[in-house]
């Protein structure tokens, strides 16, 4: 079970989400290929703005908007650059461009800003292009002030575990975490490391190493980042069903709980979760199917069949809709109470891809 | 794996650790990402050995595996070795035909 949330904790939540919301509405954020940076008013079920992202081809990978839903930075020119965009004029208010010379650097992923818009950190894998060879370099974040401009160049850089596919900001924003094998917590401002959630080395008698692929920045509405993973136990019998375990992995970003359950055998493949920010044990997964897991109660409480493959999710400021996207051209809306589909977004274009779904408020 | 035959020299050295005790260093997926080693389940068969859990329609991964070079082997790698392989195919789901023929380039 998770731990009971504090009376602070809620206090907090509660204040952020009244402040936020009186007039705001919610907009998702997401990119498509080959260059286009797309601002959907979710309740309206339709795309309040285009914006073509300079040099951005093939696509456009992690989004990330800034704290105050005015300019939304996006991974793009196979991921060697990272762009903001004033998500009101469409101008390009930010650019950095990583390679340079006999560098070429990448960006797989791994992004976020700092509560106070301040900077961007993004995680950073460089590659030497030597005459004879490749020269693998150590991977590292970049942390960037946002109002630099174009041609931003970082203000500092610090290292970070190889593998790490996700860069999220502590809501106070003193801890950048480096998830990936395991989650690494660093200072955000030194660099130093301070601490480590296992996943990989939680050392669990009678379990496997847990596996976990996500690369979906998908944890703001609830300030949790959630993620599943699958398990084996080793104590129970190779053919027994019970012995292939999935679990849901929680990150509160607010007071550092991490909890890693099980709560049924694996069944289906789930690619990436969000948390519900209003009924905070509530869960939802996609992929082909989308699911609705419990995890106070740790259990499965409902699953349907997609109408194709979705890679991301995410949901409203009330708790209400879920967004599925991600994959091909659609946005599909469903009932958190009963995944029952009430709406569908299509955006003309190219494929979102692998590019985030994010919701602001604005 | 007492059924599966390995085909190519990675595909042998994992049977080689398996068979000579060293499967403990070989470690899968755990959130790598991108031109890597990466050996999840997922293009051919999936984690229950059948294709039902593959994603549906395959035009919806396509780009989620070219695009961050996931299935290098499968899937033309647009990050950095075909750049255009899909620059006028923007959504796979209708664009296919405009997808170009890769080939591969000769060792030299």
């Amino acid at each position: 079970m998770r731990g009971p949330i504090t009376l602070l904790a809620i206090a907090f939540a509660g204040g952020l989400m009244a402040s936020a919301a009186a007039p705001a509405a919610d907009y998702i954020l997401t990119g498509q290929k080959p260059d286009q940076l797309v601002l959907i008013d979710a309740k309206a079920r339709s795309v309040a703005a285009k914006h073509t992202i300079p040099d951005a081809a093939p696509g456009v990978l992690t989004v990330t908007p800034s704290p105050d839903g005015k300019v939304g930075y996006a991974i793009v020119n196979r991921w060697e650059s990272v762009s903001g965009i004033d998500l009101d004029s469409g101008e390009q208010v930010f650019r950095a461009d990583f390679s340079g010379g006999d560098k070429r650097v990448k960006a797989m992923f791994g992004m976020d800003v700092s509560p106070d818009g301040s900077e961007l950190f993004v995680f950073l894998s460089p590659v030497s292009l030597k005459a004879g060879e490749y020269e693998v370099g150590d991977t590292y974040v970049a942390v960037y002030d946002t109002s630099a401009g174009v041609g931003a160049e970082p203000v500092r850089t610090f290292p970070a575990p190889r593998r790490t596919a996700i860069l999220a900001v502590s809501n106070d924003g003193s801890k950048l975490y480096a998830i990936g094998w395991d989650v690494v917590v660093l200072d955000a401002q030194s660099g130093e490391q301070i601490g480590v959630h296992p996943i990989r080395n939680w050392g669990r008698q009678n379990f496997t190493e847990p596996d976990v692929l996500d690369v979906w920045p998908q944890w703001s509405q609830a300030d949790v980042f959630s993620t599943p993973y699958f398990t084996i136990r080793t104590d129970k019998a190779e053919d027994d069903p019970a012995a292939y375990a999935m679990g849901m992995l929680t990150l509160d970003l607010q007071t550092d709980e991490f909890v890693m359950e099980e709560y049924e055998n694996f069944e289906v493949i789930i690619f990436s979760t969000v948390v519900n920010p209003v009924r905070r044990n509530e869960v939802y997964g996609v992929y082909t199917q989308l699911s609705k897991i419990d995890i106070e109660k740790d259990e499965l409480v409902e699953r349907i069949d997609l109408p194709h493959t979705y890679y991301a999710v995410n949901v409203s400021s009330d708790g209400s809709e879920l967004y599925a996207g991600g994959t091909m051209n659609d946005i599909a809306v469903f009932d958190t109470e009963t995944l029952e589909q009430i709406g569908s977004i299509e955006l003309d274009g190219g494929n979102m891809a692998l590019s985030s779904i994010r919701v602001l408020q604005r | 794996m007492r059924r599966l035959k390995s085909i190519n020299p990675k595909a042998e050295k994992l049977s080689d650790a398996l068979r000579d005790g060293g499967a403990e260093e070989i470690y899968t997926m755990q959130t790598v990402a991108g031109c890597s080693s990466t050996l999840d389940p997922g293009w051919e068969v999936d984690p229950f050995g059948g294709v039902a859990a593959l994603c549906q329609p395959m035009e919806a991964d396509l780009y989620g595996c070219s695009d961050p070079c996931w299935w290098p082997a499968q899937v033309a790698d647009t990050l950095n070795t075909y750049p255009d392989w899909n620059a006028d195919a923007n959504a796979a789901q209708s664009d296919w035909r405009e997808l170009q023929a890769v080939y591969p380039k000769p060792k030299t």
